[in-house]
């Protein structure tokens, strides 16, 4: 039959419905094309840089990996090719809890986890250098991380920990680098790389009832002690709850029987220096009164005091390139009188016992934002993500709280200054003190209730005025902060002082 | 023409050139060459050498004849059939061959006598059958009524291979698929699809009427008669059957989707697609209430990271790989879809091969490839709004339904937008199954495309329709008596 119009060939009354679910499809695959465009597009940089992917990490065995250098260029951890396996080299433990490990059998930790797909070079420095890669042999372009640590003050830090458990900060108060972070007892992050040692070195690490994997400084939870109440203090003078010559008339009396807050006796230990003289805010701080303290916190009040805390820092972990811990004045969530319980738990917040627990990054932080007029910068390691193209990522200086208002801060410097420098200070945190320089501190002496040795503390910066360097130390079951935590940070910050640059 | 045809007997048709099919090949072909060049160059370059290369040349060599081959013998036919079919599957197969090629071949293997064949050689096997299916359906169907006239016997083949599925079935991956007869195994519910779609087409173009008027109400909703309702509730319960039974969550929301939209079709009725949708989210509910795999599966679809390592992991890995594609991919060969012989996405080769060419084309090439299966279902749907009757119109849409939903389901669930369930992507994804039925659904709309061909006439209903016939009317009396 010749092809002639038959008289059934008329519009089929079911085109119309064919014509809505050929438009119900066409709208099914644009939401096919925006959905695939989230993991392609939007999230695809995210996901590419997802540490946990093992695939990326089996694929890189025997690639090369971008190293990692300090501050002035010294190499810390490099990769090496040695029969077509990867190995990752790092020149000094002491910098292993910043760094971490990268190893094809347990994987990556540290920065090497952080900045995985920037080491490996999966993340790009910019696109059209990404086009371009793709038509060369390797599609990888590992780049060197350039860290704002300084080894020599590093392994000064380590080296004055020894082997005592426990952790060390510095920062540059006015940017945020941190200069070294320690924590101690270390692990030798090469011999976890190395295939033949890693699998038994790795074990034992795991069973150390020491903890070396863990990082204390981040993510190391402590009772403060008397290190706190640089906290207590800019809490008050910020909501006008103290002002800096408020005293409590009751105060010396109470210090030989202790000052009752709801059934709980606050004792004191200073009165054989100070006598009957009702201390201010400056001297409270110099000689370490808990009492005053105690009191300076029920004024302020727990809602006042968590807010504060909640801004600087408290409660939510701190930004870093490493995982942090949250830092807590109490271990309630904020409720009525801010979560603590009641003023018994408060006072004894005051000055740093009851539930509060810090991380030594939070204390370095605080530290550091006394120095800074008040404003915390936000801590960073890493100064700068560098291309073999010569293109770079920076990591600029930048404000991240404002703790407390530059008055507060002032006055608390003033203190802190006395706190090593003072008459009675000097008893306590006097060798703190780097020579030639005026520095501010406070010592920490954390109770742990029961027996054993109390944690050994120092917070402080030098010089006072544009300080260059401030520190947390904590030292595990180091005795009373002047005994350990103290000269131990005057001698480190006397020591980076000292170095050329 | 007749007159000659009838006097040229060795030769009865004309051959007729096909221009449009021509140069769309002309593009296809390069594209694909292109791939396997960059393949090769890549491969050669992850082994140390910097040298481009065509490579190996006789799949690349073989897939292509293939296709022109099939495009030659629709030449000669001489049938005025649709001319885009056939280079856009030439291009999905292709790129799944480029895939299965890329892959490691030890992935499935399978031996015929003393012959042993690895994925990629499988896969070209397979698309030559696909490609032969096509190119004999559009020469040789001409007309429809062994389809249009025997729905019934359809129906009841088709019912006869579920129910042989899930006697004899074998279990492979934790779910009931596969029959082997001797050393061939295939999944039947593939071509099961096909066999639906050919029965909803007689049925409701038969019943069209009748399903579109309203007497009976359920709330708000007008319902059809009541016994036209039956129907769906079979399919729903068929559907139902397939995930308790087969564990095949796929086949049934495609088997339930086609049903759904081909009811729309046929009546224009949205109450009949809410009512069906009721029953859908109901049946569903039920089925995530009661059957632990499919919780799992939508547990991972809601939160796959909460056990990466676990249930999640498919989909963890499928979606680092889209990431690691971007938007414009790693280049093919140099994604990770396998580390050494391992693949990264557990059953990449058929339910992530569209994830792993979205890995190495990147989102350009994803666009491409929906690109490409909408202007699949673009050509079906013509074929089917321009068809003469309604059995026609219904098949093509039907057939084009299967192709297009499929898409849907599968890419949507390699891209977390529903939850994944384990059917192929046509053409792109391994199996044999799948490539057959689906190029028996392509043979279907091109041999339905054809201009020059006139309507058959109506066809006389055979004994046993009439028979259904006369006791549906005395239902319709039964039931018009009690209201």
């Amino acid at each position: 039959m010749s092809a002639g119009r038959s008289p059934y060939d008329t519009a089929p009354p079911v085109a119309a419905a064919i014509l809505r679910v050929g438009l119900a499809l066409l709208i099914a695959f644009g939401a096919l094309a925006v959905g695939i465009a989230r993991w392609q597009v939007w999230e695809a940089e995210a996901l590419t840089m997802a540490p946990d992917d093992p695939l990326v990490l089996a694929a890189q065995r025997s690639a090369p990996r971008g190293p990692i250098v300090d501050t002035r260029g010294v190499v810390l951890a490099e990769t090496e090719l040695v029969g077509g396996e990867a190995r990752r080299h790092y020149r000094s433990v002491a910098a292993a809890p910043i760094l971490g490990y990268w190893s094809p059998v347990f994987g990556t930790s540290g920065l090497e986890r952080a900045y995985d797909a920037e080491l490996i070079g999966l993340a790009g420095g910019s696109p059209s250098e990404a086009l371009l890669r793709k038509f060369e042999r390797s599609p990888y372009d590992p780049a060197t991380l350039h860290l704002s640590i300084d080894l020599r003050l590093q392994e000064k830090a380590a080296q004055l920990l020894g082997a005592d458990r426990g952790a060390i900060v510095a920062i540059e108060p006015a940017t945020g680098r941190i200069l070294a972070l320690v924590s101690s007892p270390g692990y030798d992050a090469s011999r976890i790389a190395d295939p033949a040692e890693g699998p038994a070195y790795f074990a034992t690490l795991r069973e150390d009832p020491a903890s070396p994997l863990l990082d204390r400084a981040t993510q190391g939870l402590y009772v403060p002690g008397s290190v706190l109440k640089v906290a207590t203090a800019l809490a008050a003078l910020d909501s006008g709850a103290v002002a800096p010559e408020t005293i409590f008339r009751d105060q010396p009396a109470e210090e030989r029987t202790g000052h009752v807050v709801e059934g709980f006796r606050v004792r004191d230990g200073h009165h054989p220096m100070t006598g009957d003289r009702a201390l201010d805010l400056r001297r409270a701080i110099e000689v370490s009164c808990n009492i005053y303290f105690a009191r300076t916190a029920v004024l302020l009040g727990g809602e006042r005091f968590r807010a504060w805390g909640t801004v600087a820092g408290f409660d939510a972990p701190i930004p870093l390139e490493l995982p942090t811990a949250a830092s807590q004045l109490t271990d309630r969530p904020p409720g009525p009188n801010g979560g603590f319980r009641d003023d018994a738990e408060l006072a004894n917040a005051g000055y740093g016992q009851a539930q509060v627990l810090v991380t030594p990054l939070q204390m370095a932080l605080l530290a550091a934002a006394v120095a800074n007029d008040g404003v915390a910068m936000r801590p960073h390691l890493v100064d700068a993500v560098e291309w073999s193209d010569g293109s770079r990522r920076a990591t600029a200086p930048e404000a991240w709280r404002r703790i407390a208002a530059p008055t507060s801060a002032a006055v608390v410097r003033e203190a802190m200054q006395q706190a090593v420098e003072g008459r009675w200070g000097r008893a306590f945190a006097g060798a703190a003190k780097v020579p030639g320089v005026p520095t501010a501190g406070k010592s920490g002496t954390a109770e742990l209730g029961g027996s054993g040795e109390p944690h050994s503390w120092f917070i402080g910066f030098a010089p006072v005025e544009g300080a260059r360097i401030a520190v947390a130390v904590v030292v595990e079951h180091g005795g009373r902060g002047a005994e350990r935590a103290v000269p131990l940070a005057g001698e480190l910050m006397a020591f980076y002082l000292g170095l050329g640059r | 023409m007749t007159a000659d045809a009838t006097s040229v007997r060795r030769w009865p048709v004309r051959p007729r050139p096909r221009p449009r099919e021509l140069a769309l090949l002309a593009v296809v072909a390069p594209t694909l060459l292109l791939g396997f060049a960059t393949l090769r160059t890549q491969q050669l370059a992850a082994a140390g050498t910097d040298r481009l290369t065509l490579g190996d040349p006789v799949v690349p060599a073989l897939y292509l004849g293939l296709l022109f081959a099939a495009h030659a013998i629709l030449t000669l036919a001489g049938r005025q059939t649709d001319q885009v079919l056939l280079p856009a599957v030439g291009l999905l197969g292709g790129l799944g061959l480029l895939l299965m090629e890329r892959l490691p071949p030890s992935l499935v293997v399978q031996r015929f006598g003393p012959l042993e064949l690895g994925l990629g050689s499988l896969q070209l096997l397979w698309l030559g059958l696909a490609l032969a299916i096509i190119a004999a359906f559009g020469v040789l169907v001409r007309s429809d009524t062994w389809l249009r006239l025997y729905k019934y016997s359809w129906a009841a083949a088709g019912i006869a291979l579920l129910l042989a599925v899930f006697v004899l079935g074998h279990e492979v991956n934790g779910a009931r698929l596969t029959l082997c007869l001797g050393p061939v195994c295939g999944q039947p519910s593939e071509l099961l699809k096909v066999i639906l779609v050919v029965f909803l087409a007689g049925y409701l173009s038969e019943n069209r009427a009748l399903l579109a008027s309203r007497r009976s109400r359920l709330g708000p909703l007008g319902l059809p008669p009541l016994q036209h309702l039956l129907p769906m509730l079979a399919t729903w319960a068929i559907a139902l059957a397939i995930v308790i039974v087969q564990r095949d969550l796929g086949a049934a929301l495609l088997f339930f989707a086609i049903f759904l939209t081909l009811l729309y079709v046929a009546t224009a009725r949205w109450s009949d697609v809410a009512l069906g949708l009721i029953l859908f989210v109901a049946g569903s509910a039920a089925l995530y209430l009661l059957l632990p795999h499919v919780r799992t599966r939508i547990d991972i679809w809601l939160d796959p990271w909460a056990q990466a390592q676990g249930a999640g992991y498919q989909t963890v890995r499928a979606l680092y790989a889209f990431g690691r594609g971007g938007i414009l991919g790693t280049g093919l060969g140099a994604g990770l879809p396998q580390v050494g012989d391992v693949p990264a996405i557990p059953a990449v080769h058929t339910d992530f091969a569209f994830t792993a060419l979205a890995e190495e084309t990147g989102y350009l090439g994803s666009l491409a490839i929906l690109a490409t299966y909408a202007v699949l279902v673009e050509r079906g749907l013509r074929i089917a709004a321009r068809s003469a009757d309604d059995f026609r119109a219904l098949l093509a849409a039907g057939l084009t339904l299967v192709i297009g939903i499929q898409a849907v389901i599968i890419v949507g669930g390699n891209a977390r937008l529903i939850p994944l369930t384990g059917i192929t992507a046509p053409f792109l994804s391994y199996g044999g199954s799948s490539l057959l039925a689906n190029a028996v659904a392509v043979g279907l709309l091109l041999a339905l495309s054809d201009r020059g061909v006139a309507l058959p006439p109506p066809p006389r209903r055979p004994a046993a329709e009439r028979l259904v016939a006369g006791l549906r009317a005395a239902g319709d009396r039964v039931e018009r008596a009690i209201t």
